[in-house]
């Protein structure tokens, strides 16, 4: 059981949207980014591992559970934030407190005092005067103040801004220092990921198009920029996509230390993980 | 479970602060003009906050929130059955007490009929929401907002055709047989909202 989530073959298809055979895993103790642009299929995985759809095929597992089967079990130790704030508008925090001591078995409210106040939200306010920053935190907080193992994270840092997400960011890192713990979070702000993953999931139109760990990405890949003619010397195993504009060619290549060295008259730079993501989404293979 | 039903009792905070007002304010009004309307009212009132309450969790997207936490989908639909259920014995509660002080300061006798209202709404209530529960899971909040309308209207339309075709209504069984009927309707109605709202629900996707 070294994995904290196995996805196995997940199908699911709406009429004009299908998720082909998903499958990947999130390690234990690592954190592992799932990008994709919007509508790519990143919220209907995370769905279909939490059960809020039913899926038409595969497997998943949780901490070596089955999520169907176990379902009420797993989701005692797992930690969920869900795109937006989902507190009633006229809770305070005392309340959100009072309702999750009696949903979750290990609900610990002294955490979620400390989480608040290191978040600085106010006690005595309702969640409608919260900013979004601070719904975002709040949300945060009680998905982990009831000491799960694994957080399932879906878009939890997109519209914050870079002071906060940093914030989020270092208690991401903090959490996962325990080796037990693991994080999937799913964002298009693929700086983020760049910051903390260890792992890189890419999903695009329902199919998972890479999936490795970050450092051999960043360290390996890189993009190689040449005219018409130096590009049609090029092996077609050589590169993984390539992109044309009007200066020429910017190929995506796997390993950019032999191919400096191959053809060093061109040039050829370390790439980002969004420039990753647009060869893969963007360029021609 | 306990957890949800107190979520919708934290949210109806307020709610209920202004109903206590409006409250007070019909009980000043209908009660010395002897009319019994006000009990009516009142248990209504009650009864129809469990739509409030799913018009919030709708705003609030709390459902789907509410599935990643240990909470099944059976649990999620009992509890606003059981919300339901709160409501209208407060305002059955409630409802007796306006009676009771509304009497005893207007220096009548507290009547069999007061009681009577107060039992027969109780029990239309909870047929009111056991119809409208399972129409709110298919159609959400605000579709269901205007069934309610037409759910009034159809036994409405029901006795008027009774009496455009002058079939007798029985005026003179005994009483008893009908609460006893009532009662068993109700229930068998409840049973079977549930079912269906609990049908519904396990097939949502959100």
């Amino acid at each position: 059981m070294n994995n904290a989530l196995e996805i196995r073959n997940l199908n699911k298809s709406y009429g004009d949207f299908q998720l082909k055979d998903v499958s990947f895993s999130v390690p234990k103790g690592s954190i592992v980014g799932f990008i994709g642009e919007n509508g790519a299929g990143k919220t209907t995985t995370l769905k279909a591992i939490l059960n809020l759809i039913h899926r038409d095929s595969g497997t998943v597992e949780i901490m070596g559970m089955d999520t169907v089967a176990e379902d009420k079990k797993i989701k005692e130790n797992i930690g969920v934030v869900l795109d937006g704030c989902n507190f009633h508008d006229n809770l305070k925090t005392a309340d959100i407190s009072k309702m999750m001591g009696s949903i979750y078995k290990n609900w610990n409210p002294v955490m979620y005092k400390r989480y608040l106040a290191k978040f600085k939200l106010p006690d005595n306010k309702i969640i409608k005067s919260f900013s979004t920053g601070m719904k975002m935190k709040l949300q945060i907080g009680v998905a982990l103040s009831h000491e799960p193992q694994f957080l399932i994270l879906d878009e939890a840092t997109s519209g914050l801004d870079p002071i906060v997400r940093e914030e989020i960011l270092d208690v991401f890192m903090d959490f996962i220092q325990d080796e037990e713990h693991s994080i999937l979070i799913s964002s298009h702000i693929t700086s983020d990921l760049d910051k903390i993953a260890d792992y890189i999931v890419l999903i695009h139109q329902g199919e998972i198009l890479l999936d490795d760990d970050k450092e051999s990405l960043i360290n390996g890949m890189g993009s190689l920029k040449c005219g018409t003619e130096d590009f049609n010397k090029l092996d077609k195993d050589e590169y993984i996509r390539y992109r044309n504009n009007a200066f020429g060619y910017e190929v995506l290549v796997k390993d950019k230390g032999k191919m400096q060295k191959k053809y060093p008259e061109v040039i050829v730079d370390g790439v980002s993980i969004e420039e990753i993501m647009l060869f893969y989404i963007k360029g021609v293979k | 479970m306990k957890g949800l039903i107190l979520k919708d009792l934290l949210n109806l905070k307020g709610t209920f602060k202004t109903l206590g007002v409006m409250l007070l304010l019909f009980a000043v009004v209908f009660i010395p003009a002897g009319n019994n309307f006000v009990f009516g009212i009142i248990i209504f009132m009650f009864a129809m906050m469990v739509i409030t309450t799913i018009s919030y969790d709708d705003l609030a997207r709390w459902d789907s929130y509410a599935l990643t936490m240990p909470v099944t989908r059976k649990e999620i639909v009992l509890s606003k059955y059981l919300v339901l259920g709160i409501l209208n014995i407060t305002g059955a509660i409630l409802s007796l007490c306006v009676g009771f002080i509304g009497t005893m300061v207007m220096g009548r006798s507290f009547s069999m009929e007061i009681l009577a209202i107060i039992g027969v709404v109780f029990l239309i209530a909870i047929v009111f929401g056991s119809v409208m529960l399972p129409l709110i899971y298919k159609f959400g909040a605000e579709k269901a907002r205007l069934m309610l309308i037409l759910c009034a209207l159809i036994p409405t339309g029901f006795l008027l055709l009774l009496e455009q075709l002058q079939i007798p209504i029985p005026t003179d069984a005994n009483p008893w047989l009908y609460l006893l009927i009532l009662v068993a309707f109700t229930l068998a109605g409840l049973i079977l909202s549930y079912g269906l709202s609990l049908k519904i629900y396990e097939k949502k996707e959100f």
